[in-house]
């Protein structure tokens, strides 16, 4: 038991004011070395703290704190981990989940918002927060007629805080971009490292699909719409570096699928890659058991294994333990090592999730696009 | 008479400086450092409200190369040869440094360990003047093959540049890209011109100043890094190792590394510049400075004050 629970019972059953004290004198969950304790307050039948970690059962149950209406689970967790919860509680048959309403910690993604456990020793990076010393980038909007989508697409297109058209920049396309606005913080984290001096002033392009189960798992119409039409029409537009290892793709789960696609099929294209938890979804025997969505990207992924060869220069994967793609994304490291290409994997006590893809970005950008920090004294 | 300052963002301080100067003459920029932003210099203007003139080395630089490829080659040539024998520099630096790390955190006799400690570190003084001999071999035969080139576009450049500076009161020398801006003070000439002028450098521009460059970030995005000797400065401020953005590069809580940093570049003193700092020195001597500290031998800072 967690020593302030306890301490909270030394005496016996503790009286409301007693608990109204504990939970007013404490952050939830409560966190120490090796260890984490949810605590939920209410009246039930039964609560589960409901995770996602893979490997783990999704649901596990709280214990009822004798003579009182809290409920309690402690688990094992290493240093500095992150994941994300809800609390289900049952009550007359029904099954609700809601969010741990002791612990102010959220993280959003398009489905909505779920509570974070943040192990002992985390604490989210400096430089993802707003920082009033680092000049702010700028968002504009440029359309595009895609030919190959027939249809209309919008692009934000982050520039650099002092851009001039006089200079020339490095280019990277963003999947999902405007969920790594919206989620990661991407701006803010751009404006940051951009300030540091650990990345060049850079331009990025975010693209947002409107179908990204269909275009983002290995459809060619997409390849194209990044490849050929995006890239020609941002050359176009901005004063960009004319060389491969200048330019860079970028996506998180299907959008690293999406960006490992592109890259097959516009070989070395794009010099560089970041791709984050990508859904590298294969299968060496039988079929695979991740649904109808899969089948291309399986058939995609299982190409590649067959007949690999270098698509850029450099590429870093990085992929949280606590997610089931570790397996998929550890397997495709030393195949793409293989072909010469410099890989840099890095492995995080996180899981699939925005903030896990957020902490990571500064290792990701720093090492395809090294700023010229080490020389640089403003 | 120098004036050394830290970062002008966000809160700049060179007016004041230039205010203690009291230049009798025009006051000229390098801002090579800034490398394609070169010339950008409105925002400095305003601060001194004094007309400025930026002498454009950088980009005097390119239309140079453009048009004596000859030059340009004999540039990257060096250049390359810097680089590689950087790299060949950095093999020999990571055991050695490593060493000396590990011997100052060793529990041992005092006696036996205070010997082998200053041994490492010595073989670490050592391996940095060394490179620094390898350094000044490759510039030594660059000016002499440079001197057989007929280059007659770099020759005027040259000589327009150090009229300009030949007839300024005062030289502000702004930060940047430590290895470009040398690179181009260098090229032209401007070495013995600036240690008779009134000058005030700041950051990268303090940096060049010195007798040595010294490279380092002990928080830089891909792990610690070991401070790394860059080049020979202009050697006008001897004696000292400036350190710009120290608060936020340098490791001050881990104490043996900032010993080992200080012992290592003694007997120059490793002086921080952040922002707000001032080094008002006459003759190599501090008549005046502020906000600006020593790394002392035990890895902790003080003030330097005037003594």
């Amino acid at each position: 038991m967690n020593p302030r629970i306890e301490n909270l019972f030394r005496e016996g059953t503790p009286s409301s004011g007693m608990i109204g004290e504990f939970i007013q004198s404490n952050r939830f969950p409560l966190v120490e070395p090796g260890h984490v304790t949810f605590i939920f307050q209410g009246q039930a039948d039964e609560v589960n703290l409901r995770r996602w970690i893979s490997g783990l059962s999704t649901a596990q149950s709280m214990q009822l704190l004798e003579g009182t209406d809290l409920w309690a689970l402690r688990m094992e967790l290493p240093d500095k981990s992150r994941f994300e919860y809800k609390f289900e509680v049952v009550r007359g048959g029904n099954r609700d989940l809601v969010l741990d309403k002791l612990n102010e910690v959220t993280a959003q993604d398009p489905f909505g918002a779920n509570s974070v456990c943040q192990g002992y020793g985390y604490t989210r990076p400096g430089w993802t927060l707003h920082d009033a010393e680092a000049r702010r980038g700028t968002l504009t909007g440029v359309q595009l007629y895609s030919k190959a989508f027939e249809s209309q697409r919008d692009i934000q297109v982050y520039l650099p805080a002092r851009f001039r058209r006089s200079r020339s920049y490095p280019l990277l396309v963003v999947h999902d971009g405007a969920d790594y606005l919206h989620y990661a913080d991407l701006e803010t984290v751009l404006d940051n490292l951009i300030h540091r001096l650990e990345i060049p002033a850079m331009i990025v392009a975010m693209t947002q699909s409107p179908d990204r189960l269909v275009e983002y798992t290995g459809d060619q119409r997409h390849a194209r719409f990044i490849g050929d039409e995006l890239l020609q029409e941002l050359i176009t537009k901005f004063p960009l570096i004319d060389s491969n290892r200048a330019r860079g793709l970028m996506g998180a789960s299907l959008g690293g699928v999406a960006s490992l696609h592109t890259a097959r099929q516009y070989p070395n294209r794009f010099g560089q890659l970041l791709l984050q938890s990508g859904s590298f979804a294969f299968s060496d025997l039988g079929k695979h058991q991740k649904g109808a969505v899969f089948d291309p990207v399986v058939r995609f992924v299982n190409e590649y294994r067959k007949n690999p060869f270098a698509l850029a220069e450099k590429i870093y994967m990085s992929c949280g333990i606590y997610e089931s793609l570790i397996y998929e994304n550890r397997s495709l490291v030393p195949l793409l090592q293989a072909q010469g290409m410099q890989v840099h994997f890095e492995e995080a006590r996180d899981a699939h999730n925005w903030e896990n893809w957020r902490d990571r970005l500064r290792n990701g950008l720093s090492w395809l696009f090294p700023g010229p920090l080490w020389m640089v004294y403003e | 008479m120098q004036i050394l300052l830290g970062p002008q963002d966000p809160t700049p301080n060179l007016r004041q400086a230039v205010e203690t100067i009291n230049a009798d003459g025009p006051i000229v920029v390098i801002s090579a450092g800034w490398r394609d932003s070169e010339g950008e210099i409105d925002e400095l203007q305003e601060t001194v409200e004094r007309p400025l003139e930026d002498l454009m080395l950088y980009q005097r630089a390119e239309r140079v190369f453009a048009n004596e490829p000859a030059l340009q080659d004999l540039q990257r040539a060096r250049q390359d040869n810097l680089t590689e024998l950087q790299r060949l520099y950095r093999i020999r630096l990571a055991p050695t440094i490593a060493a000396a790390r590990k011997l100052m955190r060793t529990r041992a006799e005092p006696e036996l360990l205070r010997l082998e400690q200053r041994a490492a570190i010595n073989q670490l003084r050592a391996l940095d003047a060394h490179h620094l001999r390898r350094i000044r071999d490759i510039h030594r035969n660059f000016n002499q093959r440079r001197a057989e080139l007929e280059v007659p576009l770099a020759l005027v450049q040259r000589d327009k540049v150090q009229q300009r500076v030949e007839k300024a009161g005062l030289v502000l020398i702004a930060g940047g890209h430590v290895a470009v801006l040398l690179n181009r003070i260098r090229l032209f000439g401007l070495n013995q011109l600036l240690a008779q002028k009134p000058v005030i450098a700041w950051s990268a521009g303090a940096m060049a100043m010195t007798e040595r460059i010294v490279l380092f970030h002990h928080s830089a995005p891909q792990g610690k890094r070991d401070a790394e000797l860059l080049d020979a400065g202009l050697g006008i401020v001897r004696r000292r190792v400036i350190l710009p953005h120290a608060s936020t590069r340098l490791d001050w809580r881990n104490r043996r590394r900032m010993a080992l940093f200080s012992r290592r570049f003694s007997p120059a003193v490793c002086c921080t510049l952040d922002n707000g700092s001032m080094i008002h020195l006459d003759n190599d001597r501090v008549i005046a400075s502020s906000k600006s500290f020593i790394v002392m031998k035990t890895g902790r800072k003080r003030s330097l004050t005037k003594k």
